[in-house]
């Protein structure tokens, strides 16, 4: 295949129409489909859409379908970008032209994508990403992949001053990390489950309440209800029917985390060029990012007693100026303890996770304790209205809740700022390690209560570019002089943290 | 040529010798005229509420309420005019640090190389009596970014004008 001359204005792939086509189709249906299941029931249950015979609907289908292909054409004829100079140059639209201009410089991220479709065809979708919000992203829906990753070349070469001729030469791709099947299957196992039980629940009542007409037509509900039998009443009955609701409750979430694990961390892979670190991964979308150390803030490593168990940690990187969507992929799950240690290593080039560990003061503890006796209190109130005078036996629940709380929460908390690094650990069930550069911290803000400012207690947030810490609940004294610690550590790094 | 002297922490500057400048005595009107105007929004809502709705559950909590709204109204006064006195500022040579809060009170820094943009913006009222709020961003949505109210507009101006060459000067 010739390569690209990118100095050309130039149109993408004219696989790309189908792309296009597949997208905008999906879109379609995505935001009429509650319209369409609308006008099926009616039309299944009236006949006034007499009318409708099956070819005229057919006609209509086709029509719609022909209407989104030309649009395809279209834009894809419309699309068309080339360099100039330090300079990304886009011109689009069918109606209203636009065309954007990016400065080499200005280039935040590359990501090379490639959903099922893309797959199909064998053609990558490549996103450029600028500083700012959200919109502020340019994709190119269907690129080969060596032209695509030519073009990340280019586009990334002028920023970091290299030619890219020998960037192409001399990097050497050298595969860090790999998750294998098992240990994905792992990782998904032991993932929080309530927390997709919650994205589950909704969804299937949202499904129910939308068939529900449905299912009231077929007896599916009063089948169900005759088959868990309630009429007996008896107190085991309902304990058993209980269990069995928690049971398959967790069997559906356990099966939902291993599936969304597997489908979003499909052929896992750090790999390790010069300069620069290459996250891919995704079995229907297929991602690929670039990390280039400098431009990163944060690094977040998760896990709890069950995946510390089994060894799997996971390391969250955290990018200035990347959206929300996208922050979700950098995410690098089931590392091994020593695995994490090099990847942080690989960024934060000095980090060795040595040395000991600060504790907040004993008044955090004391805190925790009123703060989660007030909730548990509170938890009262509703408990009576429900269980009736019974309700006292809930605090049993609450207590032991609170105990664990407190302990392990405290346990966990802890915090290290060495000469070039602050690492601030937490959570409660999670073992939450952040981990950030003294020289990219933003701001350094001191916060203490009325009552803490009598008992000479303060706490401190930290903000890098890309999120924030807090050292909770020290002593002034110390607060203070991490304060002008940091402050000296940032000053004398001058402007440079980028 | 590369140096790696030891710092003693000891003698770094320190956040207790900086010597913090209050905001603008005008300011404290603005704080009264706010409280004020919200509060008298309130009771006049009661007011109409009390002429418009029949039922006499309302009428007999009506006073209580009432009662309930200038006591908070007092109570916010008090605190406010309290936390007037907190509000405080100072300009280093690396950086800007504010101070403020009574109840929780904080002290927020950001030092000059890390400054995005600066921004001065004048309310009608502020504008009357020749004050200015001074606004400091960071980078990143969830930057610790500072607001100081109730500037002399010409101090504001200078505190502006000083940051800007700074930050866009030659390092």
């Amino acid at each position: 295949m010739d390569p690209i001359d990118f100095y050309q204005p130039s149109r993408q792939s004219p696989k790309g129409i189908l792309v296009i086509f597949a997208l905008n189709t999906v879109k379609f249906i995505r935001r009429f489909f509650v319209l369409f299941v609308a006008f099926g029931l009616s039309l299944s249950k009236k006949e006034s859409f007499s009318f409708l015979s099956t070819t005229n609907l057919t006609l209509i289908i086709l029509g719609i379908f022909l209407v989104i292909f030309v649009f395809a054409i279209l834009k894809y004829l419309n699309f068309k970008f080339h360099l100039v100079e330090d300079e990304f140059h886009l011109s689009a639209g069918i109606i209203n032209k636009d065309a954007t201009i990016i400065p080499k410089s200005k280039i935040q991220n590359v990501y090379i994508k490639q959903n099922f479709i893309q797959q199909l065809i064998n053609v990558v979708s490549l996103t450029i990403e600028t500083a700012g919000d959200d919109k502020a992203e340019i994709e190119i829906n269907a690129l080969d992949r060596t032209t695509a990753l030519d073009l990340k070349k280019q586009l990334f070469s002028r920023t970091q001053g290299v030619d890219p001729n020998l960037v192409g030469q001399s990097s050497q791709n050298n595969v860090f990390f790999k998750a294998s099947v098992m240990r994905l299957f792992l990782e998904g196992i032991s993932q929080n489950h309530i927390k997709s039980l919650l994205v589950i629940v909704p969804f299937l009542f949202g499904l129910y309440h939308e068939f529900e007409k449905y299912l009231q037509d077929f007896g599916i509900s009063d089948r169900l209800i005759s088959s868990v039998n309630f009429e007996t009443g008896s107190f085991l009955n309902l304990i058993l029917a209980n269990i069995f609701i928690v049971i398959l409750a967790i069997l559906v979430s356990m099966v939902f985390s291993v599936l969304n694990t597997f489908v979003s961390n499909f052929n896992l892979e750090v790999v390790e060029n010069n300069e620069t670190l290459e996250i891919n991964k995704g079995l229907f979308n297929k991602f690929s990012l670039i990390l280039t150390p400098v431009k990163i803030q944060n690094i977040i490593v998760k896990t709890n007693r069950l995946k510390q168990y089994l060894g799997l940690h996971t390391v969250s990187i955290k990018q200035a100026m990347v959206n929300k969507k996208q922050q979700r992929n950098f995410k690098v799950v089931a590392l091994e303890k020593p695995q994490v240690l090099l990847l942080i290593q690989k960024i934060f080039t000095r980090y060795n996770g040595e040395g000991t560990y600060k504790k907040p003061n004993i008044y955090y503890k004391r805190l925790l304790i009123w703060r989660s006796s007030f909730f548990g209190a509170l938890a009262n109130i509703p408990a009576f209205l429900i269980l009736g005078n019974s309700f006292w036996l809930i605090n049993s629940v609450i207590i032991t809740w609170i105990v664990l709380f407190v302990h392990f929460t405290y346990k966990k908390a802890s915090y290290q700022i060495t000469e070039e690094y602050l690492t601030v650990n937490g959570g409660f069930i999670d073992r939450v390690h952040n981990i950030s550069e003294l020289h990219k911290i933003q701001s350094v803000e001191l916060k203490q209560s009325i009552f803490q400012k009598r008992k000479k207690i303060a706490s401190l947030y930290i903000a890098t570019a890309s999120n924030q810490v807090k050292i909770p609940y020290i002593t002034e004294d110390t607060a203070k002089s991490i304060h002008d610690y940091l402050l000296f550590k940032i000053e004398s790094a001058g402007r440079d943290w980028k | 040529m590369f140096t790696n002297q030891q710092i003693n922490l000891e003698t770094l500057p320190s956040i207790d010798d900086v010597d913090f400048k209050p905001i603008s005595k005008q300011y404290l009107k603005i704080i009264v005229i706010n409280r004020v105007f919200l509060y008298l929004l309130i009771m006049a809502g009661l007011f109409f509420a009390k002429f418009m709705v029949k039922e006499d559950n309302f009428h007999s909590l009506f006073w209580y309420a009432f009662a309930l709204a200038v006591i908070f109204f007092i109570l916010n006064l008090i605190t406010a005019l309290m936390a007037f006195k907190k509000r405080k500022y100072a300009i280093r040579e690396q950086d800007v640090i504010y101070s403020q809060g009574l109840l929780v009170s904080s002290m927020a820094t950001v030092p000059i190389s890390r400054v995005q943009h600066i921004e001065i913006s004048r309310s009608w009222l502020a504008r009357k009596l020749n004050l200015a709020t001074l606004k400091i961003f960071t980078a990143g949505e969830s930057g610790i970014d500072l607001k100081i109210d109730g500037l002399d507009y010409s101090e504001a101006q200078k505190i502006n004008d000083f940051l800007s060459k700074k930050v866009n000067g030659p390092d």
